[in-house]
């Protein structure tokens, strides 16, 4: 189950995917994928593996079909009013509540339609008055009628997945623990199918960062937030097993109520003999990245360090590999316009989009990941591979990726950023024994191989219904272990 | 490595932004921060504190501005992030700040209403050029047959492209407007050929005729893309060479100037639309789908019916039975110059009713108070309308065309209440109602095609009753709460 990912973008959970099947060539797959609206198109060639490829849209127009518009509100807007008293409610309380709801949603859905039974003014008042009912005298809150509708609108869409028919299958496995998870739960609930939760970056973590500043106001992102928290929540609870991407994510998943002992983490893996350590140097002291181009990768910190690289040492370059998703092409010209003011000339190049990763390591002496999120970066793990010393940020899985094979640095520092490059950039044996130790920590632990047959047995696990608390003892990488080494170098 | 924008759930196209209020050089002071003062934190995290809905909230923005649990623990003893969070939390009181509002979507252009009317209105002065070789049979029969084919396929490709923009985003829709172009050029040619052959028209009125279809798709091409203002130019050969010729009392000497206009102005709008929609952005999805195709029918439908109700009186003459109907023409070309007006007093509509419905917290109140607005909005509209009617009316009688007698009042009413009832069609149709309307306005032009030997009479009634059902429907439904949700 995928949700916004594979096969219909790039980007390092699609790559994982992408590799995850092609690497299980004896399973087939059923690809349940969450998109947008429906148009989007198909990014990636779908293995022979791949059985079918469900699309399920959470935005797109809903059926023009014509339903028993009376029947299906009086089936849901009771769900709905159950559901948000209980979303409003602390969220340590009636989690099981709220699992309950969901499937009485479901098995609603299954004969009445379920926009027609949300999308109407029934629904509209149920969310007023349970709002009235909670805040009777907050004055700041002051929910109005246009929360209302974008509250009842975020529901009816992210409650889409629940009117599909579940998949029959044998293991449910969950690419991103949003509301990818929903088919999962659906088919959990009428076959009995195990579920698996991989979680690469933390979905709901970004779901926190992306609503900081807007667009909802706070009535809305409360009521959202709650019911995607306690969805996480329900799907941690539900698993069999959870499979976090680094160890960094299990903090966040332990707070989510996740259980430890169902716990295994599995690191992203790169096949290295794509990835040969490369021999040779550009001459000139560069440093490169490569990346989607878009705010979540912080290039602005990355042009203001290079900036003061540029500064200590003129003969400096930087070359950014890379173009940004849909949409975010006004991101990329602020940067241009940012590199502009900095000064830094043509010393700054922007590439465009490479086929080849490896080219982009090997044009810089250092690689940089500039990021203020991620989960366990291919960026990092391939510039590894290659030999290559990194600088990256200190964000999800990155320390535990580069243990002392490289420089980490505060997320959002231009300063510190900066001093670490020129470190790298003034030492070449430095960059030697990094670049050697990291390809070595790639060998070690961090190989396609590796991550495909840990997957596959996970797989085997979990399809022949032995005990998992059993079978999981010892397996799980010692976070202390991984922990120590990822301090800075 | 799950990305924003890999989320749907979130809103399309949101980022994680940076903190505004900490900059990126700041944050070397975060740690500057006393160790253990957990209230200089606080004070440093305010706005995130006082608008978290949860401590995991406040974990992701400590996260995010660089707070790790090491130095968590090193600063202020707490074990993890997510400990500090609970305790600011718990410190500091909710007090959410709105977000900052989006730009109005329906906020005042009066600009682009009148550029509107403007271009609606402006090709009307071409017909009266022209009519050197509007001449011999079938002349009514092209031109009726034009305004029915342009006005349908003009709605169904504006439908097609707003909706593309719609699901795919901005620049997407541009690709499918350029197939469909092409498509209802081909449908106005055939259209025309086949006109021409069971009306024996000659060969110039076919020619203006498609001319006519051509430009109208155009011009809705144009008009989807945001490309309205580049329409004047399209418009200007034929429109100056004709107010120049009329002018100066229809030299002989300029006819051929006018002719040259007039063949200039449509090919210049297709130029300009096939300029407009190269694709500037990579395609998303499938060029287009039939599915995409038929929600576009019902569209294509309303412009075919509506430009129906529009020309049948002038086709059927005053009884019924063919012959001149001058007051149907001038009342006609009136509503034309109207839709501009339709247009502003509709934006009017989606903006006051947007305010209306952050303002509210009451479901009654807003019910009654939207029903007012819409009534307003109507108001407006029909004595604007009004207005123009009786200036064209004015320029009409004084040009000769018309003899701007009482008999004629019925005429103009029943367009006077036809215009009132498109432009609430109008209103219903932008919330993507379209079913009820489509049935409505084909109901009237059916009635009055079958009671066409009353004449206006019947006219009057089917308009009237067009009116009254159409009122009461937008009534029903624009006053419901979710139309207005988006």
């Amino acid at each position: 189950m995928s949700e916004g990912t594979y096969p219909f973008q790039l980007g390092g959970v699609s790559v994982w995917c992408d590799q995850l099947i092609r690497g299980m060539g004896d399973y087939r797959f059923r690809i349940v994928a969450l998109v947008a609206s429906g148009r989007e198109p198909s990014m990636w060639q779908l293995p022979d593996n791949v059985a079918s490829l469900d699309v399920v849209p959470l935005w797109g127009p809903p059926s023009t079909a014509r339903v028993a518009r009376r029947r299906a509100r009086s089936s849901f807007v009771p769900l709905l009013r159950r559901l948000i008293d209980i979303v409003l409610s602390p969220p340590a309380e009636r989690q099981h509540e709220f699992a309950e709801v969901l499937q009485e949603i479901y098995q609603c859905a299954k004969h009445d339609d379920l926009t027609a039974g949300l999308d109407n003014e029934e629904g509209v008042r149920v969310i007023s008055d349970a709002w009235r009912d909670r805040w009777p005298d907050v004055e700041d809150l002051s929910p109005n009628l246009h929360d209302a509708v974008t509250v009842l609108r975020l529901f009816e869409h992210s409650l889409r997945p629940l009117s599909r028919p579940p998949v029959h299958v044998d293991l449910a496995h969950v690419a991103t623990n949003g509301l990818g998870a929903l088919p999962a739960l659906t088919a959990k609930w009428e076959y009995g199918t195990p579920m698996l939760v991989s979680e690469h970056g933390v979905a709901i973590r970004e779901q926190y960062l992306v609503n900081r500043h807007g667009p909802y106001r706070w009535p809305v992102k409360s009521l959202y937030l709650g019911y995607l928290r306690r969805l996480c929540a329900l799907s941690f609870g539900e698993a069999e097993m959870i499979a976090p991407g680094n160890l960094w994510n299990r903090r966040w998943e332990a707070q989510l109520g996740a259980d430890a002992t169902r716990t295994r983490t599995i690191y992203n893996g790169v096949d290295p003999a794509w990835y040969l350590a490369l021999a040779d140097e550009p001459e000139a002291p560069t440093i490169s990245w490569i990346g989607r181009i878009e705010p979540l990768k912080d290039l602005e910190t990355l042009l203001r360090a290079f900036a003061l690289v540029h500064r200590e040492m003129p003969a400096a370059r930087l070359r950014l590999f890379g173009w940004p998703p849909y949409g975010q092409e006004g991101y990329l010209s602020r940067c241009r316009e940012l590199a502009g003011e900095l000064g830094t000339g043509d010393a700054v190049t922007f590439e465009g989009r490479v086929e080849d990763g490896r080219e982009a390591y090997a044009a810089g002496q250092v690689v940089v990941l500039s990021s203020i999120s991620e989960g366990f970066p291919y960026t990092v793990i391939e510039a590894m591979a290659c030999g290559r010393p990194c600088v990256a940020t200190d964000v999800g899985g990155v320390t535990e990726a580069l243990g002392s094979t490289g420089l980490v640095v505060p997320p959002r520092n231009p300063v510190d950023m900066a001093q670490a490059c020129l470190t790298l950039l003034r030492d070449v044996d430095l960059r030697r024994r990094l670049g050697a130790e990291g390809r070595a920590r790639v060998l070690d632990l961090f190989t396609l191989d590796r991550a495909v047959s840990e997957y596959r047995e996970t797989y085997n696990l979990l399809t022949s219904g032995r005990s998992l608390r059993t079978d999981l003892s010892g397996s799980e990488p010692q976070s202390d272990d991984l922990l120590a080494l990822g301090a800075p170098g | 490595m799950t990305t924003v924008d890999e989320i749907p759930g979130a809103p399309p196209h949101e980022d994680i932004e940076p903190d505004e209020d900490i900059e990126p050089t700041d944050l070397a002071t975060a740690k500057v921060i006393p160790s253990g003062d957990i209230d200089a934190l606080c004070q440093e995290f305010r706005a995130a504190c006082q608008s978290a809905i949860d401590p995991l909230e406040i974990a992701s923005t400590l996260e995010f501005n660089g707070w790790s649990d090491h130095a968590i623990e090193e600063s202020f003893g707490y074990p993890d992030v997510f400990a500090l969070a609970r305790e600011m939390y718990r410190r500091v009181p909710r007090h959410p700040l709105d977000p900052q509002i989006a730009p109005d979507p329906w906020g005042p252009s009066r600009l682009r209403p009148l550029l509107h009317g403007l271009l609606y209105a402006l090709p009307a002065v071409c017909f009266p050029a022209a009519a050197g070789i509007l001449t011999g049979p079938g002349v009514l029969a092209v031109l009726v047959v034009a305004l029915l084919v342009g006005w349908s396929l003009s709605q169904g490709l504006a439908h097609l492209g707003y909706t593309r923009r719609g699901l795919a985003g901005p620049g997407q829709e541009r690709p499918l407007l350029r197939r469909g172009l092409a498509v209802g050029l081909a449908i106005v040619v055939l259209a025309m050929s086949l006109t021409a052959l069971l009306a024996h028209a000659r060969l110039p009125v076919v020619l203006f005729g498609t001319g006519e279809g051509a430009y109208m798709l155009g011009a809705s091409v144009l008009l989807v893309v945001g490309a309205g203002r580049w329409l004047l130019l399209a418009l200007a050969p034929g429109v100056v060479a004709s107010a120049v010729f009329l002018g100066l009392g229809r030299p002989a000497y300029l006819e051929f100037v006018v002719w040259i206009g007039l063949v200039v102005t449509p090919e210049l709008a297709l130029a300009l639309a096939m300029k407009f929609t190269r694709r500037t952005s990579p395609p998303v999805g499938r060029s287009w789908s039939g599915a995409e195709v038929l929600r576009a029918v019902p569209s294509a439908w309303f412009g075919l019916a509506a430009a129906g109700l529009l020309a049948f009186p002038i086709a059927a003459g005053l009884h019924g039975h063919g012959g001149p109907n001058t007051a149907a023409l001038v009342a006609a070309l009136s509503l034309s110059l109207s839709m501009g007006v339709a247009e502003a007093s509709l934006i009017w509509y989606r903006r006051r009713t947007q305010r209306l419905l952050h303002a509210s917290g009451d479901l009654g109140g807003f019910v009654i108070r939207a029903r007012a607005v819409l009534l307003v909005a109507l108001l407006q509209y029909a004595v604007a309308a009004a207005a123009l009617m009786a200036a064209v009316v004015a320029v009409a009688a004084g040009g000769g065309l018309t003899a701007a007698h009482w008999s004629e009042l019925p005429q103009l009413a029943s367009y006077a209440i036809l215009g009132a009832a498109l432009f609430l069609a109008l209103a219903v149709q932008a919330f993507g109602l379209r079913a009820f309307i489509v049935a409505a306005v084909s109901v009237a032009l059916a009635f009055e095609i079958a009671f066409r030997d009353l004449g206006v009479p019947a006219q009057l009634a089917a308009c009237g009753a067009l009116l009254v059902a159409v009122g009461a429907y937008a009534a029903l439904e624009l006053g419901k709460v979710v139309r207005h949700g988006y």
